[in-house]
């Protein structure tokens, strides 16, 4: 079949989806499935697709309501289904799944069996609920964020024990921040505009940032430093424009008044009515509530700089360091733990990753292959750096388990394979779970009910809905999933906060679960070595890696992200 | 197996399968309302035959069967009609349509991650032609751009998707 073929059959078949292939088209199109075998197999390929898409189109709660309820099949009818044959031109949305809803109803009625279906009010248009409208809000808002980034006006670069301001949401270094209001109401926060100037903000504080270039100061204390490349960096407060002409200077802004002290370089202050006025080194100049200008002492001191905050930054990346080793010296003797690496060790020639579990047991050592020992969270503490195909930690796990619970720091660079491995069974055999990321940013454990070969239910997939976003590129993050063969679910979670929360279906859900030999960040035998898809190296590092033999609660995950905060 | 059990059993498979008999039905009708049609037809037809039922034997090769018979009656009933196919190039297809129907829950959850790797714009084009049901003219008009324009971008995305999906499917065995 030549590739013609199947353009011309795609075409075809797009034009009768639209209702506009006229007759000699259908002709055609019957034509060209009766001649040719691939374009047979093609034809139902594509229509399968379409099918695909209507249920993803009009996937809705009946979906998992409706196959929990059949499973219990019991109970009473609390709603009806309500007009199950829908209008009938041909372009209507009617779902498959109210199809289903009538097949069940007749079969129960038939049956003189009651079967609850709690039947939601679907909206008209399609998208519906549950897992799949997860995915579009959780991608609706990463394209809003990756919008906000592009339109970025600076960054947030260092922070200090900082609490936010009402209605200020709370942000992380490394984010990047819109035009619009910044307020905190305490600590310190250096932002680094994206013309070069960088501003130390002691709290209480509120910016009005413009552009990369302009910020509108309301109220609270700073220091800039603009270097030369940065020169015409300004801060306005009310009508009054302090330009700065490369230098670094001080600006406070209260009920009283407006303060500004020139350490170095020099400002150019604009006001309306009035000559600009040069302030140079060693200068101050006030501006008084009533409108007056007067000259006043110069004091460095009020004003935090640059390296008294790294000093700071400093002591409180300590006690963070010291508080995650506290939480992690406790965690080592928790008696649910089947695997934990703090990846702590010091000595950074060894190829053996030391397993953290007390009291000691060697046997659970990882081999270190390929991936090289860099900084973690803390320099104190190492982690690995997978980068290379080859990039992996093996390890081998032995007994039985059943409900498990996934924690890992980790740091991720990019997501560039389909699969992005975090923790996967070598193969994947029964009972055998692996935890990886999809190039979809969406966090991805399975868990495979059957033999290999054998006929039986699939594995259950649960996704999260996508987390990632190139903002996060580079930056500590806590994941966690927690199996849970009691409550019959899998939950995902990023940085301590649930992200989904799916229930498994009856015959999908194993009950023994097994690890064997493994590997972290890779995926060691593949069935077929020389498939491009069997490369499933995580671009990225770990330094902790925790697996429990049982399902930790909400609570117990926030703890490990709260602990472990870098 | 008492009776009550059996009709709990049935209505799981029938649940169960239920997505797979539609893309079966839907590959050869070519019509989401049509294919509806059928399948509630199918099963009516399913559950008047329950006694045929086995639980030990494969519930899908049997519904397929039956649900081929409703697609053949569909087709030849509907003569008249405007059809995509005919009924004798839906028995040619139906074989492999049943294999493919199979999958069809694999290619859905291939779907997912398919569509993220669209361009959004495109995939804006195909959530509105295929969730939503628009017709080209329609989105043609609501995107400012000429029909043959969206044409060309909905068979790009059907292309990259096609091939998307495949590749995972053919993945999907080493999970």
């Amino acid at each position: 079949m030549t590739l013609d073929l199947f353009e011309e059959l795609e075409s075809l078949l797009l034009d009768w989806e639209d209702g506009t292939l006229d007759e000699p088209g259908v002709r055609r199109l019957r034509e060209i499935l009766k001649s040719d075998d691939d374009a047979r197999a093609h034809f139902v390929r594509l229509q399968m697709m379409n099918a695909a898409m209507k249920l993803e189109g009009d996937a809705g709660v009946f979906t998992e309501t409706a196959q929990q309820n059949i499973g219990t099949a019991s109970g009473d009818f609390k709603k009806p289904p309500r007009n199950v044959r829908a209008d009938s031109n041909s372009d209507s949305l009617r779902p498959v799944r109210w199809m289903l809803a009538a097949a069940v109803l007749l079969i129960s009625v038939l049956a003189g069996r009651l079967v609850q279906l709690e039947l939601a009010d679907r909206p008209d248009k399609a998208n519906g609920n549950g897992e799949s409208d997860a995915t579009f809000v959780a991608t609706t808002d990463r394209d809003e964020s990756e919008e906000a980034t592009s339109q970025g006006v600076a960054l947030v670069t260092r922070l200090v024990d900082v609490a936010w301001g009402t209605d200020q949401k709370s942000l992380e270094v490394g984010d990047a921040l819109s035009p619009g209001r910044l307020a905190i109401s305490s600590g310190y926060a250096q932002i680094e505009f994206f013309c070069g100037a960088t501003v130390i903000l002691e709290g209480p504080a509120e910016l009005d940032l413009e552009s990369p270039v302009l910020a509108r100061v309301l109220s609270g204390r700073l220091r800039a430093q603009v270097p030369p490349a940065a020169r015409g960096f300004s801060l306005e407060v009310d009508d009054l424009k302090v330009v700065d002409l490369g230098t670094e200077f001080g600006l406070s802004v209260s009920e009283k008044g407006a303060n500004v002290q020139v350490f170095d370089g020099e400002v150019e202050l604009q006001r309306p009515a009035s000559a600009t006025q040069l302030l140079t080194a060693g200068k101050a100049v006030t501006r008084e509530a009533d409108g007056s200008f007067k000259d006043t002492e110069v004091t460095p001191d009020s004003f935090l700089d640059m390296a008294t905050l790294e000093s700071r930054v400093q002591g409180q990346r300590d006690e963070r360091y010291e508080r995650w080793r506290a939480g992690s010296e406790s965690l080592r003797s928790d008696s649910r733990l089947i695997a934990y690496y703090a990846f702590d060790q010091t000595d950074e020639w060894n190829r053996r990753l030391s397993s953290s579990i007390e009291p000691a047991n060697t046997e659970l050592d990882g081999a270190i292959v390929g991936a090289n020992r860099v900084d973690g969270r803390w320099q104190a503490k190492g982690a690995l750096e997978f980068k290379r195909p080859g990039d992996r930690v093996r390890v081998q796990i032995p007994g039985e388990y059943g409900s498990l619970t996934f924690s890992c720091w980790v740091k991720i660079d990019s997501l560039d394979r389909w699969y992005n491995s975090l923790f996967l069974t070598d193969g994947y055999e029964k009972g055998e779970p692996h935890w990886q990321i999809l190039d979809s940013g969406q966090l991805y454990f399975s868990v495979r009910p059957t033999e290999q070969g054998q006929q039986g239910p699939r594995d259950h997939k649960a996704l999260s809905p996508p987390f990632w976003q190139p903002s996060l590129s580079g930056r500590w993050l806590h994941l966690a999933t927690v199996y849970s063969v009691e409550n019959r679910t899998i939950s995902h979670y990023l940085n301590g906060g649930l992200l989904n929360r799916e229930v498994i279906p009856d015959e999908q859900i194993v009950e023994k679960t097994r690890i064997g030999t493994a590997s972290i960040g890779n995926w060691s035998l593949p069935t077929q070595p020389d498939s491009h898809f069997a490369i499933r190296n995580l671009n990225g590092s770990i330094d902790e890696f925790a697996l429990f033999a049982a399902a930790l609660t909400d609570i117990e995950i926030k703890e490990i992200f709260d602990n472990g905060k870098p | 197996m008492t009776e009550s059990d059996k009709t709990e059993r049935f209505v799981q498979q029938l649940a169960t399968h239920q997505n797979r008999l539609y893309g079966y039905v839907f590959s050869l009708v070519g019509d989401h309302s049509r294919a509806a049609d059928v399948l509630q037809e199918t099963n009516i037809v399913l559950w008047r035959k329950i006694d045929e039922f086995n639980t030990d034997k494969a519930f899908l090769p049997w519904a397929f069967a039956i649900a081929r018979f409703q697609v053949l009656a569909h087709l030849r009933d509907r003569k008249r009609d405007r059809l995509l196919l005919d009924a004798e190039l839906a028995e040619a297809i139906s074989s492999e349509a049943e294999r493919q129907g199979e999958q069809l829950e694999q290619l859905h959850a291939a779907l997912r991650p398919c569509l993220q790797s669209l361009t959004a714009g495109n995939r804006d084009l195909v959530e509105r032609r295929y969730f939503q049901a628009r017709s080209i003219a329609d989105i043609a008009a609501a995107v400012d751009r000429s029909v043959s324009s969206v044409k060309v971008a909905l068979l790009r995305s059907r292309r990259h998707l096609s091939e998307c999906i495949q590749r995972r499917l053919a993945a999907e065995g080493e999970l």
